[in-house]
């Protein structure tokens, strides 16, 4: 009997034993290593919180931050993506996925997730970090693109601001719009085209054509339709009725222009910019010397981008996201860690705190729960921004990283130089159309463009 | 007799590494392993990564298929465009900046010594300051609205106002101003130096023989500070080749790439596009114009400069 209970006890302690150490595999230690720029003035504060939260939840998981400004994050992803090192997780704006897909070190994240934890995301928002049906990352959040104005000056002009937000507006009204506030020293409308965000303008004023997308459901390259010599053609009329600038707009001086009452609409403009005219208003009555120099007290207004053509409203929405990537180090345990991470931080209470900050609506369920809006925030605004995100339309599915890639190049090397002669009034509509077809001609074929109207 | 028959006797002396030599490697190591590490693996690396479609888990080699894509002609191809924008940059901003950096220097030479220090500090000034600082505070000065500080200035002659970067027109000639007005310190310097270098002599004689101010420049200065000039010249045309930072700050390229650089280029493939190899390729290519541009000064200029 001895020798029994002996052996059994014996048995027990080998399985014990085992079992221990499979439970050790389980949980065995692992660095995860994130990437990310200051997404919001509090964003990389709470990631440290949110990191050391995770760490108690899964005490064999730390997080590692490496975190970036705005000015050096691309640059320095891309360089750690190519030289093997990318880190575990990546903060990226849709547009870049094409690159770091071709260069085959983003990751599908769908195999190394819970079904239903990737079903929380709208599939909208997940459309933006997805190519040829994969899924690379998750979204942190949609932004919208629009425009801005001075809702004080409006109101005082007898414009009808709150229909604008309502109801949408078409080209022509907000020429007309423009045309009534242009004055000595203001101009009715002024956009940052000066550089690189030229392209800015094609993207957001282009949604009030029809180009919301660079590609249609077919898959054909959307910028060498006639909506876009419409929009071209628009761009030229305000540029040469003195209603907008003829010269570079920095990005920083546009909302300052606006606030000096230099301008009454401005673009690119976002819900978040309620927050900056609110602070200078406050700083103005307190006048303590933070307010802009020369500003005047006023209300913010975002406004929807005004339709051509007689195409259906539509906004301009861009997602950024984390994306899980490819080094030297990585295995499928790891990649089961990574998004496990990634997902407890574009989720819940922590994305829903993020887009507090950013003024904006969550695009997961579980962040659309949590969300507990601030008091003092202006009801029309946050009408038309949810609004506006509703009208986001999402890019077609099957476009291939390679046709994202090209498309890309196309509009940094051959539409947005261009462009920015049109904006400096150096070359006509027409001509800037005739070297965008012929310049997506040869990259595309003719046949994979749109010609005619689009739609 | 005895001692020129000593001379052409072979010498059979045996090859030994002695603790002489070991001292001497272990003294040079440092630097070359320096070398080795940052200079000549990369160019390497460089070399070989051309041959292929880079990507970091399995290149795929292409051959020659970087450089074709790069040489192809093309109405679409940015390279020639890029290499011609910066050929034009160089050609007015490497001349003009030695012409303006030796008569600096010709003019701060007579003060006395303490007023030259504070002249040279003046001009060395900005190259010490980072790019992108400078970049703003010319970004700042180029405000193409009817209050910039530049479009202020040219109003006082009854100009209007110009749209500084992002019009054809101007936006070279405001990269080229940038360069002329803020990278003299270093030029200067060194034609101080090599003013300071020439013998008080030869100018007591031109007096003597009624020189002017100018034919004592023109007949005794120049000529002698030739070397000096060959010098600067290469290290300049090097320097703006490579140019980067003005155009990538200032401009982005643009407007109609107008000032697309062939640093910006490859920047733009390797960090914006992810092409390493085609920017392999393209910074090999720029290596070689430099090399045979810098060989073709050495030929023309240097034929009567004595070092």
């Amino acid at each position: 009997m001895k020798k029994l209970l002996a052996l059994m006890l014996a048995c027990l302690m080998i399985v014990g034993l085992f079992a221990g150490s499979a439970m050790a595999e389980s949980e065995k230690e692992d660095t995860i290593v994130i990437m990310a720029p200051p997404v919001t003035g509090n964003y990389l504060e709470n990631l440290k919180t949110w990191a050391a939260d995770f760490h108690e939840l899964h005490p064999n998981l730390t997080v590692e931050i490496i975190e970036t400004s705005w000015g050096d994050h691309n640059d320095k992803l891309s360089t750690m993506a190519q030289a093997g090192e990318a880190p575990d997780i990546a903060e990226i704006s849709s547009n870049a996925l094409g690159t770091y897909v071709e260069m085959g070190v983003a990751i599908d994240i769908a195999k190394y997730m819970d079904a239903d934890r990737l079903a929380d995301y709208d599939a909208n928002a997940l459309k933006y970090l997805s190519l040829e049906g994969t899924t690379y990352g998750l979204p942190l959040y949609l932004t919208i693109q629009s425009i801005g104005a001075n809702k004080t000056m409006m109101t005082e002009l007898g414009i009808d601001v709150a229909k604008i937000q309502q109801e949408g507006w078409t080209y022509e009204e907000f020429l007309e719009t423009i045309k009534t506030g242009t004055k000595d020293g203001c101009y009715g409308f002024i956009f940052a085209n000066s550089g690189v965000t030229a392209s800015d303008m094609l993207y957001i004023f282009g949604a009030g054509v029809g180009l919301s997308n660079t590609f249609t459901d077919d898959l054909k390259y959307t910028f060498t339709s006639e909506n876009m010599l419409t929009l071209l053609s628009a761009v030229e009329e305000m540029t040469q009725s003195g209603y907008m600038p003829n010269f570079g707009v920095e990005a920083g001086q546009r909302m300052v222009m606006c606030q000096t009452g230099n301008a009454m609409i401005f673009g690119k403009a976002m819900p978040l910019f309620e927050a900056n005219f609110k602070k200078n208003n406050a700083a103005l009555e307190a006048n303590d010397g933070t307010a802009v120099e020369n500003s005047l007290p006023m209300d913010y207004a975002f406004l929807p981008v005004p339709t051509m053509m007689g195409c259906a409203e539509a906004c301009y929405g861009t997602v950024d996201g984390l994306i899980a990537m490819r080094n030297k180090g990585t295995t499928d345990e790891h990649l089961e860690n990574v998004l496990l991470f990634m997902d407890y931080i574009c989720s819940g209470d922590r994305i829903a705190a993020c887009m507090n900050d950013l003024y904006l609506d969550p695009v997961c369920q579980s962040g659309r729960d949590a969300l507990v809006l601030p008091e003092g925030r202006d009801a029309d605004n946050l009408a038309t921004a949810a609004r506006c995100i509703a009208m986001v339309q999402a890019p077609p599915e099957g476009v291939t990283a390679e046709m994202t890639a090209t498309a890309k190049k196309l509009m940094d090397e051959q539409i947005v130089p261009k462009f920015q002669l049109l904006l400096a009034g150096e070359t006509t509509a027409q001509e800037v159309y005739d070297h965008i077809c012929e310049a997506a001609y040869a990259s595309f074929g003719a046949e994979n463009c749109v010609s005619g109207k689009l739609g | 007799m005895n001692s020129t028959k000593e001379r052409r006797q072979p010498v059979h002396r045996k090859l030994r590494f002695t603790n002489e030599d070991l001292w001497g490697y272990i003294f040079i190591a440092a630097a070359m392993i320096i070398f080795c590490v940052f200079t000549l693996y990369p160019v390497i690396s460089a070399v070989y990564t051309s041959f292929f479609n880079y990507k970091p888990f399995g290149s795929e080699y292409v051959g020659l298929k970087n450089y074709v894509d790069t040489l192809k002609y093309s109405k679409f191809n940015l390279f020639y465009k890029a290499a011609f924008n910066t050929l034009v940059y160089t050609a007015v901003v490497v001349p003009l900046s030695l012409l303006l950096s030796f008569s600096i220097a010709v003019m701060i030479l007579p003060f006395k010594k303490k007023t030259q220090s504070v002249f040279k500090a003046m001009y060395y000034l900005p190259g010490i300051a980072s790019g992108v600082a400078l970049s703003v505070v010319w970004l700042w000065l180029y405000d193409s609205s009817p209050e910039g500080i530049f479009n202020r200035l040219l109003g006082v002659f009854g100009i209007s106002p110009q749209n500084w970067l992002s019009s054809t027109k101007t936006s070279m000639l405001s990269l080229i101003i940038m360069a002329l007005l803020s990278s003299h310190g270093v030029r200067i310097i060194t034609y101080i130096a090599a003013l300071l270098g020439i013998d008080n002599s030869y100018f007591e004689a031109a007096e003597l023989d009624g020189a002017t101010f100018f034919q004592k420049v023109r007949y005794i200065v120049w000529p002698l500070v030739k070397p000096t000039t060959l010098f600067l010249l290469i290290t300049g045309v090097i320097g703006s080749f490579q140019v980067f930072m003005n155009a990538y700050m200032m401009t982005g390229g643009g407007p109609d790439n107008s000032t697309t650089m062939i640093g910006l280029l490859i920047y733009n493939n390797a960090f914006v596009y992810g092409k390493y190899g085609l920017a392999c390729a393209q910074a090999i290519l720029l290596a070689i114009a430099i090399a045979i541009m810098s060989l073709f000064q050495f030929r023309v200029m240097g034929v009567d400069v004595e070092y």
